[in-house]
């Protein structure tokens, strides 16, 4: 018996959503680490403005800034639009997905929506911040505490932050789930460590913030 | 002495051109270890027989009296109404064609869905109906059986962010389907028909991983994980093609 699958056999399947599925997951996984990581050395101000500024100066001094950072600005984009793929950005999606949302009542469904909603904020204020950090570079506690003072980036860096942490802990749940990296059995636990790391990240971030404001210039 | 139940409920046939979509208020005693089937029969038998729902084993067993329950997907028949509150919205199932109140038309779906998927075992061994019956070890036999369980009833697809979005997206129940086959040593299909079958948007790699279908899935399939097997078994597949392993 020859089958309509047996026959397929021979012609190419096209293996594009999955290359696609596998780089969005891939750039996110790899910009969730980074995300961490900046928050980490960022949060160093706290030790002291010297702390900060060695951190600073070492990924000057080998160049990881100057090419690093143009490339995670291109892992961001790329992303960006990967994930885009996903979000409904027509009308008629669009209004399905928050009927749907509304009806059900699912956190998980909520936590997409979110997700989908902090990638277009972080879409503009991550470019805004990436662009004026890069092009003012040597990094400096003196600078960024400078700015935040200035009232406009401190407000900026409120906004920012959540969006970013929420964004990052959602998705390092949703990639667990998704590729099957925890199972039925460790969901439940996943999500409230999920939901403890992006508190800690925020608070760390406050901090930091709160650190800016008030350091001596 | 029971609740006074207050029910909601979606009203339209569209067989009539004079009907309107609307929703309709019922009152009801609740009565012990009422279910929402039996608040409907009573409904339907005590105050208005034009009111149109599915049923049919009353046991949770073929997954027609789906419906949205207080805005969730779930089996009338399973549901107790002491678990719920006093009032009580009930909706037809979205996605699916409506047929007139809560009753909507899952079968001409799953039927396209077990075509498009080739919901069947593919072998060349033709049978032989007196030949001793092919042996499967039994483990193997229950995890098969597990995923086998699935009624059809139409909550996951219902639940799905992604379906409610996309008409084209597969869905839990058609991906559990093929994940049954996988499994399955008669089925002599190859992983790369089978990345044929489900390794596309429209298949595995469009599921944005909300899990709603794991949430309200009646018979508590392993839908999560099968997913996420299944995501892997293809992801690997792409890549192994990718540096000409398979």
């Amino acid at each position: 018996m020859q089958t309509a699958a047996m026959t397929r056999e021979r012609s190419f399947p096209t293996r594009t959503s999955a290359y696609l599925d596998w780089l969005q997951m891939l750039t996110g996984a790899g910009l969730i680490l980074f995300m961490w990581s900046h928050m980490v050395l960022v949060a160093s101000v706290n030790l002291g403005a010297g702390a900060m500024n060695t951190i600073a100066r070492f990924f000057e001094d080998t160049y990881m800034a100057q090419v690093g950072g143009p490339l995670i600005g291109a892992a961001f984009l790329l992303h960006f639009v990967l994930a885009a793929r996903k979000v409904p950005f027509r009308t008629e999606q669009q209004r399905a997905i928050w009927k749907h949302a509304r009806l059900i009542k699912h956190t998980d469904t909520w936590l997409w929506l979110v997700q989908a909603f902090t990638a277009m904020v972080i879409l503009i204020m991550g470019s805004i911040h990436m662009w004026t950090v890069l092009t003012d570079l040597p990094i400096t506690a003196a600078k960024s505490a400078a700015r935040i003072q200035g009232g406009f980036w401190g407000v900026f860096y409120l906004i920012l932050l959540p969006m970013v942490e929420l964004h990052v802990g959602v998705g390092f749940y949703r990639i667990a789930v998704k590729w099957g990296l925890a199972g039925r059995s460790q969901r439940k636990g996943l999500k409230r460590f999920e939901n403890g790391l992006t508190a800690m990240f925020i608070l760390i971030g406050l901090i930091t913030i709160v650190r800016f404001w008030t350091l001596p210039i | 002495m029971g609740r006074h139940l207050t029910f909601e409920i979606f009203r339209f046939n569209p067989e009539d051109k004079d009907s309107v979509p609307h929703m309709e208020t019922f009152h009801l005693e609740e009565t012990e270890r009422m279910t929402l089937f039996i608040a409907l029969t009573r409904i339907r038998e005590e105050q208005d027989p034009s009111l149109q729902f599915d049923f049919c084993c009353r046991a949770g067993i073929c997954g027609s009296c789906a419906m949205m329950i207080n805005g969730r997907p779930g089996l009338a028949c399973k549901t107790l109404t002491r678990e719920l509150p006093s009032e009580i919205t009930l909706l037809p199932l979205p996605v699916f064609k409506l047929i007139g109140d809560l009753s909507v038309d899952t079968g001409t779906w799953y039927r396209a869905m077990n075509e498009k998927v080739e919901s069947w075992i593919h072998t060349h061994r033709s049978f032989d109906p007196r030949a001793e019956e092919q042996r499967m070890d039994n483990a193997l036999a229950e995890e098969i059986y597990e995923l086998e369980r699935c009624v059809e009833c139409g909550c996951c697809v219902a639940s799905c962010g992604t379906a409610n979005m996309r008409e084209d997206f597969l869905g839990a129940s058609a991906l559990n389907r093929i994940a049954r086959f996988m499994m399955d040593p008669r089925d002599e299909r190859s992983s790369k028909e089978y990345f044929e079958v489900v390794g596309t948007d429209e298949g595995i790699f469009g599921c944005m991983g909300l899990l709603a279908c794991e949430d309200v899935c009646p018979k508590n399939l392993p839908l999560q994980d099968q997913l996420g097997i299944l995501r892997r078994k293809m992801g690997w597949q792409a890549v192994k093609h990718l540096f000409r392993m398979g």
